[in-house]
C-alpha cells in the first residue's frame, strides 16, 4: 500500500505539499527551495520543476499559501527569517518563482507562520521566539508584496500579566479553516517557551467591533497550563455542533471540544474529551484528515499513528506505522 | 502492509486490542531523523522521511477494500452500484414525502430494497448459469462455474436473514444452497468438505476400486450431511457394482446402492422447484411434513432389510447404512461426517430440525454446532453469520466494517434496516459522539472518503454525501476545495458539481482559485473569466487598478494595444465590477481620441469629448486618472475650428481641476507622471476653451 514517490537528496530538511496533493515544495539546509509537479492530477509520479537557494541558511519549514492567493510558499529559516515566494509569469516573461516579501528578525526569531482567510483578506500570523505574535494582513489580494501589520499581542489571557523575558523554542498554530464566512476568524497557538504564561493553546479570535484579536479558549486545565505545547491541530468541521482540537504536550495527546457559542464573558466553552498516550517524547507534527475523523502524528519516537474516535466518542489509536529499511 | 487493511473505516473497535502497528518500508539507510505526514484527498495520506543520507516522499493509501478483489473490478463495483444506491435514496424520499412520517417503511419496503440487493448482488459476481446439457465427464464430481468471493458470500447472507421476506419460510434451504455455493471459501482458514471433494477428485483416475477405498465413503456422508444430493447420487453410481462385468455377480450389492440412491434422490425438500436440484418440492408446510414422515419411515425400514446381511461386501454395507444414518439424523454420524460448525449447522437443519424456524432457536443451535466444533481460527464469513444469528446489529456492522471494508458497509446498512424497526432506529438515530449525525451517515461520509482518494473514483464520492443530510454537503465542500484548478476538464467538472448540488460558496471559491491561478500564470484573459463568473470585485478591481497603472499616460502611448485587447476580454455584457465599468469607458474614450489624432473632424472631436464627459462625471473613475485624462484631451480643448466644449462641460472640468488641487493637501496622494507644465497647460486650454464658448454661447 505504501507506494514511494520520490527520493529527496541527503541535505533535505522539510517537505510541504499544497491542498490538492499536486505540488511538492521541498528545502533543504543550505536554503535551497525545490519544487515538485504531478504530470496530471490522476498520477502521483513528480518532476522538479524549480530548485533555487531562496535563503542564506537551513530551511526548517515551509507553508503554503492559501490557493485563492496563488502558489506562493513561506520558508523559515533556523534564524528565524520568513522569505515568501511566489510562481508568477510577469509582463509576458515565462513562469517563475519570484520572492515576493521577507519578514526580518529585528524583534526575535520567527518560529512559525500560518495563513487564514478571514473577511475576504489574507491573514498571515507569525510566531516569534520572544513570545510576541504577530497578524500581518494583505493589503492587494493579487500581489503578495504588501502586507500591513495588523495585530501585536502576547499569548496570553490577562495582558496585565507581567513575566521576564521569554525566550521560545517552538510555538505551533492552527487556523480554524471556514468556507461560509459567518463565523469571525479564528486562530490557535501554543508555545514551547520558558515562560509558563505564554505556553497554553489559546483561541484567539477577531472582534470586528473593536478590531482586535481577543483570547476566547484557554485549551489547558488549570494545573496544566505552565505545559510547554509541542503542537496543535484544529480539525476541519464539516457540520459538528462543536469544534474538535488537538494539542500535544509532553503529557500526551490532548482532544477539546471547543463550544461554538460564547458564554457572558465571550469565552467558549471547551472540555477535554481524551488524553491519550502514545509517541515516547517530543510530538513533531499533527495533522486532520479532510473530514475532521483521523488525525496523524508524528513524534520523537518515529513513528507515524492514527487516532480516532469511536461510535461512543471514545479516542483511541486506532493504527500505527514503524518506518523499517 | 499485511492483506488486512488499516483504519478500513472501522469506527467501532471490536476489542481492547493494541492498534495494529504496520511497517513502513523506506529503504533508507536508518536512522530516520524526522518525519512528516500530510494528508492528501481522502484517505490518501503523504510522508516524507528525512534520514541522514536521504530523504524519501511515499504516499499511504490508509483503505484498501478487500484484497480478494483486484482494484479494477473494485472500481467496476463502485461504479456499479452508484446507480441502484441512488434509486433507494430517491425512492425512499419520495416515499417519505408520500407519507409525511420520518420513517418510509410500511409492508412492500422490503420489496425494493430486494431489487437493489439482487442488482447489488449481481456487480459482485456473474449470475450462476443453468447447468449445461451436454454430456459431462462422469468423474468430474465438483464444477466449478466461477470463483465466488466473500464479499457476495457476504451480502447474501444478509440479504437471506434481512431483506428476502419471500423465503423466510425456507430460511434453512436457503442456507443450504448458500453453503453450496460458498463452502469453497473456508477452505481458506480450515478443512471443508468442498475441499476434500476437489482433492478426493484429483485422484480419482489413479483409484481403481473405488468402493474400497474409505475415503470414498466418508466423502459420500459428508457430501449428503450437507445436502450436496445430486453429488452424492452421482458419486454412488462411480460404485464398481454398477460395472457391466460386475453387474452379474454383485446384483445384491448394486440393488442396495441404487435404493440408497433413490431414497436420496427423493428427499423431499421445504423449497421452491429448483432445476438440475434432486429432491421432492413442497411448498406447503403440510405436505412436506406428510412427505418427510414417509420418506423417514422407508428408510427406517430399509435399514432393519435383512438384504443387508445377506450382502458380503462389507464396506459397501457399512458405507451405505452409515448413509441411512446421516439421513436419520444421527448426530455422531453428521458431527464425524462434517469439517466445521458452519457444515454441521446445515446438517442439523437438513436431517435433525428440517421445520426449524425462528431466529432464537437458529442462534441457540449455532452455539451447539461451535461448540461440537471448535476452532482456532474463525473465517470472517463465519464471525459474520454469527454476528447475524446474534442479532445484533452492531456487531453485523461492526463485522462487516473489519473484515470487508467500507463498500459493504455503506451499501449493506440499507438491508439491514430493511425490515426491523429496532435496528431502523439504532442505525438513524443522531448521536452527539459522532457530532450529530447518525451511524448510517458516518458510514457513508466514511467510504465517500474512500472514494475520493482516488482519482478515477472521486466523481461519485457526491452521490453518497447527497444522501448524508448533516455533514455530507461539508465534506463534498472540503474535497471540491482539494481539487486542483490546473486542469480545465476538472475544474469543469468540479464547478458542474457544486451547481447539481447548490454550493454557490464553495463554487465562486474554485472560480476564484482558478482566476487566480491564471492570472498569475500570465493568462491574463483567462484570469479575468474566471474572477468575473466567480464575481469576486475586490480582484477585478486590483486589475482595473493594474490597468490603469499600466496603460495610457499619453495618446502616443504604444501600451494601448496591449491593455486594449485586456479590456475586449472584459467583454461588454459582464457585469461591470467596479473599476472595470471606468476601463470601459477609457477605452472608447482613448479610440476615438486615436480617431481624432491627425483629423480634422469636428465630428469625431465632438464624440471624443463625449467620452471625455462620461469618464469626468462618472463617479467611479479614479481621481487620480483625471489629470492623464485632461492632458490627454489637450487636443479637443485647444481646437482649432470651433470651441468643442460648452460652457457648463468646461465649468465641469475646471471644478474637477479645482477638487484636485485640493486633493493635492492629503496624504497619500500621488502625482501622476506628467510633464512637468502639464497642469499649467490644462488650466491655460480650460480657460481659453471657456473664454471662446462664452463667446459662442
Amino acid at each position: 500500500m505504501a507506494k514511494e514517490i520520490l527520493t529527496l537528496d541527503n541535505a533535505t530538511t522539510c517537505t510541504s505539499w499544497n491542498i490538492s496533493g499536486t505540488r511538492l515544495a521541498s528545502a533543504s539546509a543550505d536554503g535551497t527551495l525545490s519544487i515538485f509537479d504531478s504530470r496530471d492530477p490522476s498520477s502521483s509520479s513528480l518532476r522538479s520543476t524549480f530548485k533555487s537557494r531562496v535563503l542564506e541558511g537551513n530551511i526548517v519549514k515551509i507553508v503554503w499559501v492559501p490557493p485563492e492567493y496563488g502558489d506562493a510558499v513561506a520558508c523559515i529559516s533556523a534564524d528565524g527569517i520568513v522569505s515568501l515566494w511566489e510562481e508568477v509569469a510577469e509582463d509576458s516573461q515565462s513562469l517563475q518563482w519570484k520572492m515576493c516579501k521577507s519578514f526580518g528578525n529585528s524583534s526575535g526569531k520567527v518560529l512559525d507562520v500560518q495563513f487564514g482567510i478571514s473577511s475576504t483578506s489574507l491573514k498571515m500570523v507569525a510566531a516569534y521566539s520572544d513570545g510576541n505574535v504577530r497578524v500581518f494582513e494583505l493589503l492587494d489580494p493579487l500581489e503578495l508584496r504588501n502586507w500591513q501589520l495588523q495585530a501585536e499581542f502576547q499569548n496570553v489571557i490577562e495582558s496585565v500579566s507581567a513575566f521576564g523575558k521569554a525566550s521560545c523554542l517552538s510555538a505551533s498554530i492552527s487556523w480554524n479553516v471556514q468556507k461560509g464566512g459567518s463565523q469571525e476568524s479564528s486562530f490557535l497557538i501554543g508555545f514551547n517557551s520558558n515562560t509558563s504564561e505564554l505556553n497554553s493553546s489559546k483561541v484567539w479570535e477577531f472582534d470586528q467591533a473593536h478590531q482586535r484579536w481577543l483570547p476566547v479558549a484557554e485549551l489547558a486545565l488549570p494545573e496544566d497550563r505552565g505545559d510547554q505545547v509541542y503542537a496543535v491541530a484544529w480539525a476541519p468541521n464539516i457540520g459538528r455542533p462543536y469544534e474538535i482540537i488537538a494539542v500535544a504536550t509532553h503529557k500526551g495527546l490532548a482532544i477539546w471540544h471547543l463550544g461554538l457559542n460564547p458564554d457572558h464573558d465571550g469565552r467558549l466553552p471547551v472540555e477535554r474529551v481524551a488524553l491519550l498516550s502514545g509517541h515516547q517524547g517530543m510530538v513533531w507534527q499533527m495533522e486532520w484528515d479532510m473530514s475532521g475523523m483521523t488525525l496523524a502524528t508524528t513524534g520523537q519516537d518515529g513513528m507515524v499513528r492514527l487516532w480516532q474516535s469511536n461510535l461512543n466518542g471514545v479516542w483511541h489509536q486506532q493504527a500505527a506505522f514503524e518506518p523499517t529499511s | 502492509m499485511p492483506s488486512d487493511t488499516v483504519g478500513n473505516g472501522a469506527l467501532v473497535p471490536l476489542t481492547g486490542d493494541p492498534p495494529a502497528v504496520y511497517p513502513l518500508h523506506h529503504g533508507l539507510a536508518p536512522p530516520i531523523c524526522r518525519l512528516s505526514i500530510s494528508w492528501s484527498r481522502g484517505n490518501t495520506l503523504h510522508l516524507s522521511l528525512f534520514s541522514s543520507t536521504a530523504a524519501k516522499v511515499v504516499e499511504v493509501k490508509l483503505t484498501s477494500e478487500d484484497q480478494e478483489i483486484p482494484d479494477a473490478h473494485w472500481r467496476r463495483i463502485a461504479y456499479g452500484s452508484v446507480a441502484p444506491f441512488a434509486l433507494l435514496q430517491s425512492r425512499r424520499s419520495s416515499l417519505s414525502a408520500l407519507l409525511k412520517t420520518p420513517s418510509p417503511y410500511h409492508s412492500d419496503w422490503w420489496e425494493n430494497v430486494l431489487q437493489y440487493s439482487k442488482e447489488i448482488g449481481s456487480l459482485l459476481g456473474g449470475s450462476k448459469l443453468p447447468p449445461s446439457p451436454i454430456i459431462e465427464d462422469s468423474k468430474t464430481i465438483v464444477k466449478r462455474d466461477e470463483e465466488p468471493t466473500s464479499l457476495k458470500a457476504a451480502w447474501e447472507l444478509i440479504e437471506i436473514f434481512y431483506v428476502d421476506k419471500q423465503s423466510q419460510s425456507w430460511l434453512p434451504e436457503r442456507l443450504v444452497d448458500w453453503l453450496t455455493d460458498y463452502d469453497s471459501l473456508f477452505t481458506s482458514t480450515h478443512e471443508t468438505i468442498h475441499g476434500k471433494l476437489v482433492d478426493f477428485q484429483k485422484e480419482l483416475v489413479n483409484i481403481q476400486v473405488i468402493e474400497d477405498d474409505s475415503r470414498y465413503w466418508e466423502l459420500l456422508s459428508s457430501a449428503l450431511s450437507v445436502g450436496w444430493l445430486d453429488i452424492v447420487v452421482k458419486m454412488l453410481r462411480l460404485h464398481g457394482s454398477y460395472q457391466l462385468d460386475q453387474l452379474s455377480k454383485r446384483e445384491l450389492e448394486n440393488g442396495l446402492v441404487e435404493t440408497v440412491a433413490t431414497v436420496i434422490s427423493k428427499m423431499p425438500r421445504l423449497r421452491p422447484e429448483s432445476v438440475g436440484k434432486l429432491g421432492e418440492f413442497y411448498k406447503s408446510k403440510a405436505d412436506f411434513i406428510k412427505c418427510w414422515e414417509k420418506w423417514r419411515s422407508q428408510i427406517t425400514k430399509l435399514d432393519c432389510s435383512p438384504f443387508w446381511i445377506q450382502c458380503d461386501n462389507q464396506q459397501t454395507v457399512d458405507g451405505l447404512r452409515n448413509l441411512l444414518q446421516i439421513m436419520l439424523g444421527n448426530t455422531d454420524s453428521l458431527c464425524m461426517a462434517t469439517c466445521f460448525w458452519i457444515e454441521l449447522y446445515i446438517s442439523h437443519f437438513l436431517y435433525i430440525r428440517p421445520f426449524t424456524m425462528g431466529i432464537e432457536s437458529m442462534s441457540n443451535l449455532a452455539q451447539k454446532c461451535i461448540q461440537l466444533k471448535p476452532q482456532s481460527n474463525t473465517h470472517r464469513l463465519a464471525g459474520l453469520m454469527v454476528g447475524i444469528l446474534e442479532e445484533n446489529t452492531e456487531v453485523v456492522l461492526a463485522e462487516c466494517s473489519r473484515e470487508f471494508g467500507p463498500w459493504l458497509v455503506a451499501h449493506a446498512i440499507e438491508l439491514l434496516t430493511a425490515g426491523s424497526e429496532q435496528a431502523e432506529v439504532l442505525l438513524h438515530e443522531e448521536r452527539y459522539n459522532l457530532g450529530g449525525i447518525s451511524i448510517v451517515e458516518l458510514h457513508r461520509l466514511v467510504y465517500a472518503q474512500i472514494l475520493s482518494s482516488h482519482a478515477l473514483t472521486w466523481q461519485i464520492a457526491p452521490i453518497y454525501l447527497s444522501s448524508c443530510v448533516k455533514q455530507g454537503m461539508g465534506l463534498l465542500e472540503n474535497l471540491l476545495y482539494r481539487q486542483s484548478v490546473q486542469h480545465n476538464n476538472v475544474l469543469l467538472k468540479n464547478i458542474e458539481i457544486c451547481r447539481l448540488y447548490e454550493l454557490d460558496g464553495i463554487s465562486s471559491n474554485i472560480m476564484k482559485i482558478a482566476g487566480v491561478y491564471h492570472w498569475k500564470h500570465g493568462h491574463k484573459g483567462a484570469g479575468v473569466f474566471w474572477l468575473q463568473q466567480a464575481q469576486d470585485s475586490s480582484c477585478l478591481d486590483r486589475i482595473a487598478q493594474q490597468l490603469f497603472d499600466s496603460v495610457g499616460k499619453s495618446i502616443s502611448d504604444e501600451s494601448f494595444k496591449q491593455w486594449e485587447g485586456m479590456i475586449e476580454l472584459l467583454g461588454s455584457e459582464s457585469k461591470p465590477a467596479g473599476g472595470l465599468e471606468f476601463l470601459h469607458k477609457y477605452r472608447d474614450f482613448k479610440k476615438s481620441l486615436q480617431k481624432v489624432s491627425g483629423g480634422k473632424s469636428t465630428e469625431l472631436a465632438r464624440q471624443a469629448v463625449g467620452s471625455l464627459m462620461l469618464l469626468m462625471k462618472n463617479p467611479s473613475t479614479p481621481q487620480r486618472f483625471w489629470l492623464p485624462l485632461l492632458y490627454d484631451s489637450l487636443k479637443l480643448l485647444n481646437w482649432k475650428d470651433c470651441p468643442i466644449l460648452g460652457v457648463s462641460e468646461t465649468n465641469l472640468l475646471l471644478n474637477k481641476l479645482q477638487d484636485l488641487s485640493l486633493a493635492k493637501l492629503r496624504p497619500y496622494y500621488t502625482e501622476p507622471s506628467l510633464p512637468p507644465d502639464a497642469l499649467s497647460s490644462i488650466r491655460l486650454a480650460l480657460a481659453t476653451n471657456l473664454g471662446r464658448a462664452i463667446l459662442d454661447e
